[in-house]
């Protein structure tokens, strides 16, 4: 048994050496397959990042009448607490500090000084600013604030001026999440296929060995085995080489990316799922390999 | 040890049915010599296919030491291919193997000890003369060369019977006289071998038993034979 084994081992490494051509063809289609899963799981990881922090810059400002007090703004900051399982947080802004923050936005623009000043009294209103777990609660907090029992007090909510821009998102990241999953599966078979046809053209160069190996007696174990730990060495290169080339490419674009992503560090985030990357490219490569040397072997042992 | 009863192959195609194998009866007792004789598309082949279960009777039941060969499992068949070694008028060697890894690898599959391929290879590869090509690979051989190289692979394993499928065919007269002597050599071990072949030179020189096939059938089987056709 040990023996047997460790023959096929020897025969799978000698036929991955000797092949080289063949080998490097496999090798390649396997590099280009675990680049394109890992780039559609980092893609996913991307888009999640941004859409959440897209999301984050969303809110709505509910604004109370001039002559609210702050009492009765925090009883309606209370009364939202039933939506707590909605909304991420709810931030008073006291009318001095509505004005605090207008200074300082604004501080060097005299302009917007200057006519400040020209009113002569505090012109904001008090506010609570309300941040959402998801855009699609807007809508229902929104309505509880302008129908429910503290319609009198509030000037205004914010939400049904940006309605359609909130709505916009809200469809559009349900969109980016529907095309990804779509893409990944249409990406996900044709890599499945392409590998798939390679490793069968690889084992038809090698039917009339096999063909031979069937005739003097050799078991079909001992016949598949070698083409099963080639199989093996295709993938563990593939997706060495892969993950090299993820690297070296994050490694000198990181900086630039993180500009483009909101900040997100890509080769940090590499970095850390390297592990669990590895582990689940080789799953993958070593599932297509065995399959598809299965399958394609199956078919010459029939002598 | 090997018994033909009534076998008869028929290979249907879009056109009209071709008969391989006609009814044909014979038997080959342990330690004999062979010759299987006829001319391109006889038979010989054919009958050479069946007996290794490489393919299956139309009709009739082949008995190897009294087991019926299609009757066999997968198992039993690779058992079957164990014991009878094959040299193929193609030759049939592994291209991406080495002369002496196409050897190791007959003696590999049945699970010899790697002492024992040690010991045996150097011996064989030096009975058939391939010594000094352990290193060469099959497409770097002559056809002499490769004719031995599959004998070597035939016989490395003692196998109880040798069946040589126009193991000549490709060869001169120098180099097909050397491998007759080598059959001749390992029948003289005891081994039963099995030659096919139309070539009249080798059969005559041979003085050994002759069946000869024609169209299929067997038209001949003489003890001491001669090529008559």
């Amino acid at each position: 048994m040990f023996t047997n084994l460790k023959r096929i081992l020897k025969f799978g490494w000698q036929s991955f050496v000797r092949n080289k051509g063949l080998s490097f063809q496999v090798i390649f289609i396997m590099i280009v397959a675990v680049l394109t899963v890992t780039s559609l799981f980092l893609l996913q990881e991307i888009s999640s990042f941004l859409i959440s922090e897209i999301q984050k810059k969303v809110d709505i400002a509910v604004y109370f009448k001039k002559d609210v007090d702050e009492s009765q703004i925090l009883e309606v900051k209370k009364a939202l607490s039933e939506f707590s399982d909605k909304i991420e947080s709810i931030d008073y802004i006291s009318k001095n500090k509505a004005q605090e923050i207008f200074l300082q936005k604004h501080k060097k623009d005299p302009l917007y000084l200057q006519a400040l000043e020209e009113i002569g009294e505090n012109p904001f209103l008090a506010s609570l600013n309300i941040k959402a777990k998801s855009p699609n609660f807007y809508a229902n907090i929104s309505d509880f604030l302008v129908r429910g029992p503290f319609q009198d007090i509030i000037e205004k909510v914010s939400y049904y001026e940006s309605e359609k821009v909130i709505n916009r998102l809200f469809s559009l990241t349900e969109e980016v999440k529907t095309i990804g999953i779509g893409l990944s599966i249409i990406v996900g078979i044709l890599v499945l296929l392409i590998t798939f046809n390679t490793v069968k053209l690889t084992i038809f160069a090698f039917r009339d060995e096999i063909t031979t190996m069937k005739l003097v007696g050799a078991s079909n174990w001992f016949i598949r085995g070698p083409f099963l730990v080639q199989s093996l060495f295709y993938g563990i290169f593939g997706v060495l080489i892969a993950d090299l080339i993820l690297f070296t490419t994050l490694y000198f674009f990181n900086s630039r990316l993180e500009r483009w992503l909101l900040n997100f560090d890509l080769l940090s985030f590499f970095q850390e799922n390297l592990l669990f990357l590895i582990l689940i490219q080789l799953g993958f490569t070593l599932f297509l390999g065995i399959v598809s040397t299965t399958l394609a072997v199956r078919k010459y042992l029939k002598v | 040890m090997i018994q033909f009863k009534n076998v008869s192959k028929i290979y249907y195609s879009t056109q009209d049915p071709v008969v391989a194998l006609a009814d044909v009866s014979f038997q080959i007792t342990k330690g004999e010599f062979v010759s299987i004789v006829g001319k391109s598309g006889a038979g010989k082949t054919t009958l050479i296919k069946l007996l290794i279960g490489e393919e299956k009777p139309t009709s009739g039941e082949i008995l190897f030491k009294g087991k019926n060969v299609t009757e066999m499992s997968p198992r039993e068949i690779q058992s079957l291919r164990r014991k009878i070694g094959v040299i193929y008028q193609d030759y049939k060697l592994l291209p991406g193997k080495t002369v002496r890894e196409n050897v190791e690898y007959i003696m590999q599959i049945i699970g010899a000890k790697d002492k024992d391929i040690l010991r045996d290879v150097p011996q064989v590869l030096e009975i058939v003369g391939l010594a000094d090509r352990q290193s060469s690979f099959p497409q770097e051989l002559s056809g002499g060369e490769k004719q031995r190289l599959a004998i070597a692979r035939a016989l490395c394993h003692r196998p109880e019977v040798i069946v040589a499928d126009e193991p000549t065919g490709n060869l001169d007269l120098y180099n097909t006289f050397e491998i007759v002597n080598l059959l001749k050599k390992i029948h003289q071990f005891g081994t039963t071998v099995i030659l096919a072949t139309h070539n009249k030179e080798v059969i005559d020189s041979l003085e050994e038993r002759v069946i000869t096939l024609d169209q299929g059938k067997i038209i001949h089987d003489q003890k001491k034979g001669k090529f008559i056709l």
